[in-house]
Formats: structure tokens, sequence, C-alpha cells
């Protein structure tokens, strides 16, 4: 019955997925009353749409330690419209999901749902923009213990703890903060309050859709926000952004869960946004498997293969005026991790240095691909869009044409000039110093 | 202003009240004024330096969540009172004049709080209640803002 011979009946649907590819990469941003707007229509088969407002609202804007994260959990809180109780129920009578999430330079505000519901949830969009209440009981009895509880989970998570400490290591102010809310520094209701009405101001938020064609995404939009949102501002600005780089160690909580390995972050930041090369050279070192149960042809996967149990990955933290480029290395115990850790900076130190051919190609094919599968997610879509839109540039997928082996070798030594950031978590009596490491 | 029902049976804590209606007639209001305050006085807790508010009774979940909304301030003088009158009430004496409630003080600093907890709880309530219909009307007036 479920036979080869079905098959041509489902091309129809195999083409529009093709025809929606090609609409999506052509889409370009329009503006709506001073609010930057873009829509990617799917014209596929899938039957839901999802609106997100991009705020450029991070922590690196923020003028109080944690404001911006006790902001992001301030979203869809109770508006001059309806309360939070209101907005969550008649979410799920719409079958929709509304969820706000926080980078070091954006908050996102997003709402997926069914086609057609598109006027409630736009309408639920602008009154958290325009008409959020930020009662204090609200703080207190629903936001307030969210915030804690992200905030341990992350103080309990060694890689995200470390990547945190690492990013204040290397850009100290701005894009350094932290991105969570520290019991230390009490964010009241008046902080929320103020960072808010600066952060919604028109010039500093923008509009992306999928499911929507951008005409018809900023026609709505100009309606919708028209009025309501808080009238056009300065926004937000931060200072420029300057690597500085240095050295932590931390010890791993006794009480930190089974899971909590002892981890080392070596990173290396420049205050120029992150190139094609960069991306490449992420690949390069690899540490993920593009297969499954084998640990990868990539220098630290087989390096992290040694141990059992242990990985060492590479990743590149994109910001608009800045970049981090490291590897996370974690291991069972902290003597294995301190014999990974030497030898993954060996690995960085030759990095690009004497690379064959195919491996550089091989690069530059993971590196569009995962560009390009990065744009599939709602998530991922809307972290490359946003800043895209801020920056006031076009839509347009990352060219790898330009990059060769000896691009790449001149980027990781240029790279390599700064002062490295090393974190250490774990045993602090056996872990190494940065210099032990031989950086 | 709460329904006549409410007026007449009690609003969840708060107790039968008729004063939203007098309140909106302000005729009757400065009449009933007199009469209210001459109460208040008699009843004895301004000479112990309560507040009208002070004597809700707080054994139930809905004031409990409302005196957990109080500022800080106030909520270590509604403490502060609660102690003075005690021992007021222990040694049989009203305080010094000087330090009874005088009438503009005595403000209602805890019901409006009540009000928007049992509001809280109400619309809750109706949530959980509610009953999902299909509305023939709204499916054809139902514009499609992107179509």
């Amino acid at each position: 019955m479920y036979s080869l011979a079905r098959l041509p009946r489902s091309q129809p649907l195999l083409k529009n997925v093709i025809k929606r590819s090609v609409s999506s990469s052509t889409a370009q941003p329009a503006s709506a009353g001073g609010v930057s707007v873009i829509g990617f229509e799917n014209k596929g088969p899938a039957s839901t749409s999802s609106l997100t407002v991009a705020v450029k609202a991070g922590s690196r804007y923020e003028s109080i330690p944690g404001v911006a994260h006790v902001l992001k959990n301030f979203a869809f809180k109770a508006t001059s419209s309806a309360s939070s109780l209101r907005t969550a129920r008649e979410t799920e009578l719409y079958g929709g999901v509304l969820s706000a999430s926080l980078t070091r330079e954006h908050l996102f505000l997003s709402a997926e749902f069914l086609r057609g519901d598109e006027e409630h949830f736009l309408s639920v969009l602008a009154s958290v923009l325009s008409s959020s209440q930020f009662y204090p009981h609200e703080l207190n009895e629903l936001v307030l213990p969210v915030v804690e509880s992200e905030a341990i989970q992350a103080q309990s998570t060694p890689a995200a703890l470390a990547l945190d400490i690492a990013h204040t290591l290397a850009f100290r102010k701005g894009l350094g903060n932290s991105l969570y809310a520290s019991p230390n520094y009490p964010v009241t209701i008046e902080d929320v309050k103020s960072y808010a009405q600066t952060a919604f101001a028109k010039s500093n938020i923008s509009v992306i859709g999928t499911g929507v064609s951008t005409e018809s995404l900023s026609k709505a939009v100009s309606s919708a926000f028209g009025s309501g949102s808080s009238a056009a501002g300065s926004g937000l600005s931060g200072g420029a952004t300057k690597y500085f780089g240095g050295e932590s160690r931390v010890p791993l909580d006794i009480h930190a869960p089974a899971t909590a390995l002892p981890t080392v972050v070596v990173a290396f930041g420049s205050s120029s946004p992150a190139t094609p090369d960069l991306k490449v050279l992420k690949e390069l070192l690899g540490g993920e498997s593009s297969l499954k149960w084998t640990p990868g042809t990539s220098p630290l996967s087989q390096a992290a293969a040694k141990i059992p149990g242990a990985s060492a990955k590479a990743f590149l933290l994109p910001y608009s005026d800045a970049s981090l480029f490291g590897v996370v290395i974690t291991a069972p115990t902290s003597p294995q991790a301190k014999t990974l850790a030497t030898e993954v900076v060996s690995i960085i130190k030759s990095a690009g240095k004497g690379s064959k051919d195919e491996e550089v190609k091989r690069a530059i094919a993971k590196a569009t691909f995962s560009d390009a599968v990065g744009s599939e997610t709602l998530e991922g879509l809307v972290s490359s869009v946003g800043p895209a839109l801020f920056a006031g540039g076009t839509i347009k997928s990352e060219s790898f044409s330009s990059v060769s082996a000896s691009s790449i070798s001149k980027a990781a030594a240029e790279l390599l000039k700064a002062k490295p950031t090393v974190v250490s978590i774990g045993n602090v009596s056996v872990l190494p110093y940065a210099d032990e490491l031989g950086l | 202003m709460p329904t006549i029902d409410k007026m007449i049976f009690g609003n969840g804590p708060l107790g039968p009240s008729l004063a939203p209606w007098i309140r909106q007639r302000p005729t009757l209001q400065k009449f009933w004024a007199r009469w209210s305050n001459w109460y208040k006085n008699a009843a004895g807790y301004r000479q112990k330096g309560y507040l009208y508010d002070d004597l809700i009774v707080e054994e139930n979940p809905t004031v409990q969540k409302a005196i957990s909304r109080l500022p800080a301030n106030q909520s270590y003088d509604r403490v502060f009172r609660m102690r003075r009158g005690l021992i007021q009430s222990m040694l049989h004496t009203p305080l010094p004049k000087e330090q009874w409630t005088k009438a503009e003080a005595d403000e209602r600093y805890l019901t409006p709080l009540i009000e928007q907890v049992v509001a809280e709880e109400k619309e809750r309530e109706e949530w959980d209640t509610m009953v999902v219909e299909r509305l023939k009307q709204r499916k054809e007036g139902k514009k499609n803002i992107f179509g």
C-alpha cells in the first residue's frame, strides 16, 4: 500500500518546499511607521505563522545589573487590556505559544500560532510593548522566582557559567554584562519600568514574521503599533566594545548535580564582527560529529575521543561589533580536563596552519550548511535576521567564496595575537593556569 | 462598585458593606459620614492606635496574599500597631490621647489590595469554568488582516 507508486502524488508538495526556500531568500525589510519589519512567506504546507518582536535591549545595554533578565521574564504579564492569566488562557485557546528569550544584544518576544490568528497575537505583542503594567506584586510573585531559578540553573551548569564569566573577562562592560540577574544586585520595579520605557521605543524594535508577506505585515504593524507603542525615542545605547581577556578559576560546587563536569573555556575575542573565515575555522576545528556513534574526523573531536565522556567543542559567538571564538572543554574529572585542555591549546595554536585543501573544503561546506540550516528554526532565523534588521543591512546568506586555506590561517594568526580568555571550573588545585597551558 | 448581592452578603473576606453605594451619592454620604465617624470612635479601636483595616480578619489565604503585597513600610507599621494595641489590651487602658488614631489618618490601606486579590481569584475561577463555544457570526465576520 505504501509503495513508491504514491510518490508522484506528493510531488507538488515537494515543489512547494522548493518554492518556499526560494521566496524566503528574497525577502527584504520594510519600514512601518518607524519600526523595521520583515516577513518570510513560506508557501509550503505549514499552517503556522509566527511573529517576533526583536528589541535591542539585551544585557549589554542594561544600566542596572540583571534588569534585562527581569524585563525578559516580565513579558506577557498584565497589560492595560489583559491580565497575565487572561493572556495565557487566551493563547491556550488559540493554540499558540508565547515565548521570550534574551541574548546579550537582543530581547525577542515571540508568538507562534495557527494561520488566521494574526490579529489577536499582533495585538498581544503590541500591548506588551505599549501598556505593560509592571505591578510590584507580579515582580515578587511571578517574575523573581523564575528569574532566580534561571540564574541558579545557569550557575549549576558549568558550560553556561564559564561562558558568562568568559564574556565578563573578555569585554568587561557592555557585552561583558552577565545574562542573568544576581541576588547581589536587587532589581526594583522602578528600574524595570524605566528600562522598558527606553527599550520599547519605536526606533529600538523590529518585527519579524514568518508565514506572512512583508507588505501585509508592515501594514498590520503600522496600524497595531501606530498609536499604542511608545513614542519614538533614542532607545538604548551601549559603549563601543573593547576586548580585554584574562583568567578566572572557579571551584565546582560540591552540591552541583552529577551532570556538572569540570569545564575549561579557552577563548579569543576581537572587537570586530565575525568574518566568514572564523566561521569556517570553527568548523575546521570542529568538535561536533556529523555522524552518530563516531567521534568525527575534526582535530578537536579526535582529541576528545581519547578520554571517554569528554568533549571539546569550538564555538563562535558573533555580535554586532565583536566576536568571541573559542573552545569549551569538558571532562569527567579535573585531571582529565587538564590533559585535554593542554592538547586543545596545542591544536588551537596550530589552527589553520598546514590544513589540507580537502579539509578546508569540508569545513566550508559544513559552515555553509549550518548557516543555512540555522534559519530553518524560528530561534535561528530570528537570531540571524534580528541583528541584520538593526544594522539596516539586507538579509542574505553568508558567502564563503573568499575563504581559502591561506585566509583561514591569516585569520587564526590574527585572532591568536590577542590575550587569551581562560575560565576553568572544577578542582582548581588541579586545573592548569593559562601560562601552564602554554598561552 | 460591587454588585448589590456582594454589598449585602459580603465580597469575599471584606464582608457586607453598602459604603460603595453610599459613596456614589454625595448628599447621603455627607449625612452618613457623621454617623460613620461617631461609630468608628465609639468602637474603640482608634483609642488603641489601630487603623480600621487592621481589624479585617486575616486568617484566610486571600487576606494573607493581600498582606504579602503591602509595601515594606506599611507592613512594618501594621505589625507595630498590632503589638502596641496588644499591650494596651492587656493593660486594659487606652493610649495617651495624642497617640489615638486621627480620623484623617485612618485610611483603608489594605482594602484595595484585598479587592485586587478577590478580583484575581474571580477571574481565575471564570477561566477555570469557561465553556468554549463556536460563534457562527464570528467566523463570517472574521477578517484576516494579512489577507
